[in-house]
């Protein structure tokens, strides 16, 4: 009886013993195997690699300084989003499904990063945007944070921007330049129309600039002609351009039609030092916001020295100079990674989020606090605007800045193809211009 | 009113010049080129790489360009298009896919970056608050020369005759001594030179990217199939008709219904007259 009992449960034991073993085995792999990042963003768009290239640098530094979560290196894989929405979804999935990733580092555009971000609340996976600006998503994270709480944006929100670029209005625009009237010009976007939205709603109440009126167009527009000549019919002291996917055609279009307004805004095509070369140096001029670090602007210590390196690999391979994300990647990447070093690894999920949300770095520039990259805790208010910015990057909007970086600068290109930040004054290097033909 | 007018013909003179040799190609080898924008986007960067890259005068620039669409249009015919002219559908699918290939090439050599271009004429012309760019009316202007010389060089000489005759009825050519194969190549080689021409204005007025080829190619069917296809005259007068009508509904409708109201036109045209409003197949 013994006998036979010992033989029927041979094949148990057996079963056990090889799950056993495989256990062990899989321990082993996860002590000896590398870290997976996923970069997910544009492989072609001079945004998309300079997030990218920001991870890359980051990992390097990380890997050649001993690895990670105790000497484990890090593995970087990418994902191709073309700036398409289904692109991006699948390219999430695939660095989920195919990858396995632990973390990923987003350069998606706003649209692309409202595609997968479902995806993400599925997969659970800690993920850094560094170039979506979008507020419904930081909205979402505050509203349903159990399901969204792994996301966080490196980059102030479109929100955030708007309000200090309505200090821009008043302080240099209005008072300086004596503008009381504008045109908004906005291209077809989620973002354009958020913008457009807030921009229209106090621009009027809080710098006494009177919106006549606001032309939409589609982002694929190739013909600015009419819509330049509508907007200066209605003769405003200047135009409000909202661009954050095509910028380079209104950009030359302007200046090749040397329209007789001036013209400021949200101008992605000139957040790049690419922009003068792209222009065929017609770039002179043009301003516009720009998150932070932008082109133009005076660099921390330690963004100085990942310019350096940024330069040092890449050369003349555009873009030639790393834009705002690819800052935000290089120091977000780090960050998450020190979170995960202090909470033991990206998972449990809740020590991860729970130790990026006490991620406090500040950055000095000669001694002086400059730029830092923490983020709202659900809960804490922003004081200026009254509402929560659950994890977006920590921002401040009131002078003198010290609670954090402005949410934004404003960068001048100059006829001599140098680019200068022109407004808060803090960091303002340069002055507010316009076009030679309008001077 | 007067901005309507000016940014209308302007508009429309570009237009033209982007569909006519479209047209052509149907009319003498009853094949739709899907790679007509190609064309266009290749003489748009060779002009901006002789012009930009090498510093070669802006006329030298323009020729080049014209001469490599029709050097393109030319081995386009001869390598894919000639072995499969007798299924109209092959070539539609193949010049399809030659064309998303050569906007891979287009990136891997240049980058998908946007680049702007110098305008060929500087300046801005302005009146009664309207302002139009020198660049643009230049090409208005050379693209009515072009047309006209190309009308009159369909009717009047030798070759074009010859054209004609192939558009009009291919069999009685042949019995006539004509080469059909010669005519399409000649073809494929104008389409392919008036195309880069248009490339160099369309790029230099708006910007030179790797998916510049996909509006034009939408231009281009939008004004056939409206004229019908085949006709010169038709797509002339189309052209300006769709040049008019995304002018008037940017400048009093909406921007963002710019092209919306040229697609409802291709469908009521389809529905009502399937053959277009000038409804010939040749030239």
């Amino acid at each position: 009886m013994q006998l036979r009992t010992d033989r029927a449960l041979a094949p148990l034991f057996a079963a056990l013993a090889i799950g056993v073993a495989a256990s062990l085995a899989h321990d082993a792999r996860a002590v000896g195997d590398p870290v997976k990042v996923g970069f997910i963003g544009s492989f072609a768009s001079d945004t998309g690699r300079s997030t990218l290239r920001g991870a890359e640098i980051a990992i390097e530094e990380l890997n050649a300084a001993g690895g990670v979560l105790g000497g484990r290196m890090i593995e970087l894989v990418s994902a191709d989003t073309r700036e398409d929405v289904t692109e991006g979804i699948k390219a999430y999935e695939y660095l989920n499904e195919s990858e396995n990733v632990d973390f990923i580092v987003s350069g998606s555009i706003d649209d692309v990063s409202l595609g997968w971000f479902p995806r993400m609340a599925e997969y659970r996976t800690p993920t850094l945007d560094t170039w979506t600006s979008y507020i419904g998503l930081i909205d979402m994270v505050g509203e349903e944070y159990e399901k969204y709480k792994m996301y966080f944006m490196n980059i102030a929100c479109d929100y955030a921007l708007g309000t200090l670029y309505v200090d821009f209005g008043k302080d240099v625009l209005g008072k300086q330049m004596g503008w009381k009237s504008t045109v908004i010009l906005q291209e077809d976007t989620a973002f354009g129309g958020g913008v457009q939205e807030f921009i229209a709603e106090i621009m009027e109440a809080e710098a006494g600039i009177k919106v006549l009126d606001t032309i939409v167009y589609d982002t694929q527009t190739v013909d600015f002609a009419p819509i330049y000549n509508k907007a200066v019919a209605l003769e405003p002291d200047f135009m409000y351009l909202i661009s954050s996917v095509n910028s380079q055609v209104p950009s030359s279009q302007y200046v090749k039609l040397q329209v007789p307004v001036a013209m400021t805004g949200i101008n992605v095509a000139a957040l790049g030092l690419d922009f003068w070369n792209d222009t065929g140096g017609a770039g002179g001029g043009i301003s516009t916001l720009s998150p932070i670090p932008a082109v133009g602007m005076e660099l921390d210590d330690s963004s100085k020295v990942f310019a350096e390196k940024y330069r040092a690999k890449y050369g003349d391979e555009r873009p030639v100079f790393p834009h705002f994300n690819g800052f935000n990647a290089y120091h977000g990447v780090k960050n998450a990674f020190a979170a995960a070093e202090r909470a033991g690894g990206f998972a449990p999920l809740d020590d991860w989020v729970r130790e990026m949300e006490n991620t406090d770095v500040k950055l000095y520039k000669d001694g002086e606090f400059w730029h830092r990259y923490a983020y709202f805790k659900p809960g804490e208010i922003e004081p200026r605007t009254g509402r929560e910015f659950v994890h977006n990057i920590k921002f401040d909007l009131t002078p003198p800045y010290d609670d954090g970086a402005p949410s934004m600068v404003v960068i001048q290109w100059y006829t001599d193809g140098t680019a200068k930040v022109v407004y808060p004054p803090k960091y303002a290097s340069g002055e507010f211009s316009i076009p030679p033909w309008l001077q | 009113m007067t901005n309507i007018l000016i940014q209308g013909l302007a508009l429309s003179g570009l237009y033209a010049l982007v569909a006519v040799g479209f047209t052509m190609i149907f009319s003498v080898g009853r094949v739709l080129n899907l790679a007509h924008g190609v064309f266009l986007m290749l003489g748009g960067y060779a002009y901006y790489t002789a012009v930009q890259v090498f510093g070669i005068s802006k006329g030298a620039g323009i020729a080049i360009a014209v001469l490599a669409g029709a050097a393109f249009g030319i081995l386009t015919y001869t390598v894919l298009v000639r072995r499969l002219e007798h299924n109209p559908i092959a070539v539609e699918i193949s010049t399809l896919i030659l064309a998303v290939v050569m906007q891979a090439l287009i990136v891997v050599v240049y980058t998908s970056a946007p680049k702007s271009m110098w305008p060929i004429v500087p300046g801005v012309f302005r009146h009664e608050g309207v302002f139009v760019s020198h660049n643009i009316l230049a090409a208005m202007v050379l693209s009515w020369i072009v047309l006209g010389g190309l009308v009159v060089f369909v009717r009047r000489t030798r070759l074009g005759r010859a054209l004609r005759a192939v558009s009009m009825d291919r069999k009685g050519a042949v019995i006539s001594g004509i080469d059909p194969h010669r005519m399409s190549l000649a073809t494929w080689a104008i389409s392919g030179g008036l195309a880069a021409l248009a490339g160099v204005f369309f790029a230099t007025y708006t910007q030179l990217t790797p998916g510049m080829w996909v509006a034009p190619l939408i231009i281009a069917v939008a004004v056939v199939v409206v004229g019908g296809i085949g006709s010169i005259v038709g797509s002339l007068v189309v052209a300006h008709l769709i040049g008019f009508m995304e002018t008037v509904t940017t400048t009093l409708v909406a921007a963002e219904l710019r092209g919306v109201f040229t697609m409802v036109l291709v469908i009521v045209v389809l529905v009502i007259v399937p053959k277009g409003l000038f409804g010939r197949e040749e030239l």
